[in-house]
């Protein structure tokens, strides 16, 4: 919310001279927009949606101020409303400020100092319900992740550790050496998942609290950093892994956000390959040009099916049952975008592979 | 349970470390004549499907509730929309790691299933429903 602009007031009265008084006292304090008539006023409300104060005359020839109010509550609930109203009128006014309907009023004939007290503790109430109200959305989504979360805790933490039990019951009772390896190895990766399930749970919530820090990136430092864990499984697994990073220029971004990005990319190039394809490949391809980095990550892997790529950056979906996934990578990858204002393309087709593309906007050096 | 038949086992569980006990628990009954396993209930709802309906054996499936793409529940519909003379040669017991009272209540919804069972499967419990 920027403070630093002059707040928008709009005031409705049927005598022009009111209006013309009215915008000569405050032009200097604030942006005033006068309308003759209610139907003007909505034009006003319509195109400006961060006008904070409407202020209205109670007697006017087609409708009274409250009633004004009133219907205008129902499509603009935002802007704070005071009635500006003689004594005569009091009954109403009453009425109109017990229902809700208005914020204050104002007597007539008004002073400047009484309209700008009003006005000011108008902007106040102003801030502080639209704080409110964006923080009950924080809260919201938050509480629906954690519904999330608590249910897939019982899936995906408690499953892995009933296997093991079911596993060393099962144990006990073999004897034969190699069968024993077999369902040790097996044991091993159950842990694995539930480990990688905890890590990307850190990284949920490193993301969610954790503020940004815009530095310097060198995305041939990055990739080599990045890369060479991937090398080893690139040579255990014979996948073809190739690399390429165009950088001529300085790019200034949030560092953690674009590994774990890329991380989390180059993971799934990994893990969803076809078992039996004879060339396994996997290509990054970084590119920074006019202040934008592009990062293409393509795999010839067991693609997504049409069906699920909507989905795939959705909270614990998961698209496949081939390898093991915690359903939070791909999520996490999406919620570091949006933080960086970043987009992310998706190109899929079962059985013939996957590429993603991702681009951000690097910061203008010297700004937060 | 169906005396003087042939009794056969299909496991769905999306984890291949569940499978693997289930199958060496079934296995160490004595009792079972076959067992298939599925990492995907659909394979498996499509191997039912496929398979002509047979008077001297009778089915058992152990089917996981929480997999991607198809989920327990969702096979378990799909299940009881085969022909019926199909869905009379199975009989369903859903294992699942859940503790979610959704999840619990749900399986009180499908008539083709038996009953619900905690994961891990142990040689207790199984030959408990199979006597």
């Amino acid at each position: 919310m920027n403070t630093g602009e002059k707040i928008k007031v709009l005031y409705i009265d049927d005598e022009q001279n009111n209006l013309n008084g009215f915008k000569a006292t405050f032009r200097f304090d604030y942006t005033i927009y006068i309308a003759a008539n209610t139907p003007q006023a909505y034009e006003y409300l319509k195109a400006h949606p961060d006008i904070r104060v409407v202020l209205c005359d109670q007697r006017m020839p087609d409708k009274t101020g409250v009633q004004f109010f009133e219907e205008m509550r129902d499509q603009y609930p935002d802007p704070v409303r005071m009635l500006i109203t003689g004594y005569t009128d009091i009954e109403s006014v009453i009425d109109a400020v017990n229902r809700g309907h208005i914020f204050r009023y104002i007597k007539k004939p008004w002073t400047d100092n009484d309209v700008r007290s009003a006005i000011e503790e108008a902007n106040k109430f102003y801030l502080t319900s639209s704080l409110l109200v964006l923080k009950n959305k924080e809260l919201q989504s938050a509480y629906d992740e954690l519904g999330k979360f608590a249910y897939s805790i019982t899936h995906d933490v408690r499953g892995p550790l009933l296997s093991i039990i079911g596993a060393i019951d099962l144990a006990n009772g073999i004897n034969n050496l190699d069968e024993l390896r077999e369902l040790l190895n097996m044991m091993s990766e159950a842990v694995r998942k539930l480990d990688e399930y905890i890590k990307n749970t850190h990284e949920y919530y490193k993301l969610k609290r954790g503020m940004l820090q815009f530095a310097e990136i060198n995305f041939n430092t990055l990739l080599s950093d990045i890369a060479a864990l991937f090398r080893i499984a690139s040579r255990n697994n014979n996948i073809n892994f190739t690399s390429t990073v165009i950088q001529n220029e300085p790019f200034y971004s949030d560092e953690i956000s674009i590994k774990m990005i890329l991380n989390n990319l180059l993971s799934n190039a990994f893990n969803y390959q076809r078992k039996a394809a004879s060339e396994k490949l996997v290509d990054v391809h970084i590119e920074v040009k006019a202040n934008n980095v592009q990062i293409k990550v393509k795999d010839n892997g067991i693609g997504i099916h049409e069906n699920h790529i909507n989905n795939i950056f959705t909270l614990f979906y998961r698209a496949t049952s081939e390898e093991t996934g915690s359903g939070l990578g791909l999520y996490n990858v999406k919620d570091a975008l949006n933080k960086l204002n970043g987009k992310i393309e998706v190109e899929s087709e079962p059985n013939v592979g996957s590429t993603f593309i991702v681009t951000i906007p690097g910061r203008t050096h010297g700004t937060k | 349970m169906v005396p003087n038949k042939k009794l056969n086992f299909i496991v769905i569980d999306d984890s291949k470390l569940d499978c693997f006990i289930a199958e060496k628990i079934i296995k160490n009954t004595g009792k079972c004549e076959s067992i298939r396993s599925f990492l995907q209930a659909k394979d498996a709802l499509e191997f039912i499907a496929a398979t002509p309906p047979d008077d001297l054996s009778h089915t058992i499936i152990l089917v996981d509730i929480q997999m991607p793409i198809m989920n327990g529940f969702e096979f378990v519909e799909a299940f009881e929309n085969l022909p019926g003379n199909i869905v009379a040669n199975y009989t369903i017991y859903v294992i699942s790691s859940s503790i979610n009272e959704n999840d619990l209540q749900k399986v009180h919804n499908y008539k083709s299933v038996r009953q619900f069972l905690n994961k891990p499967l142990t040689s207790n419990n199984l030959s408990a429903l199979l006597s």
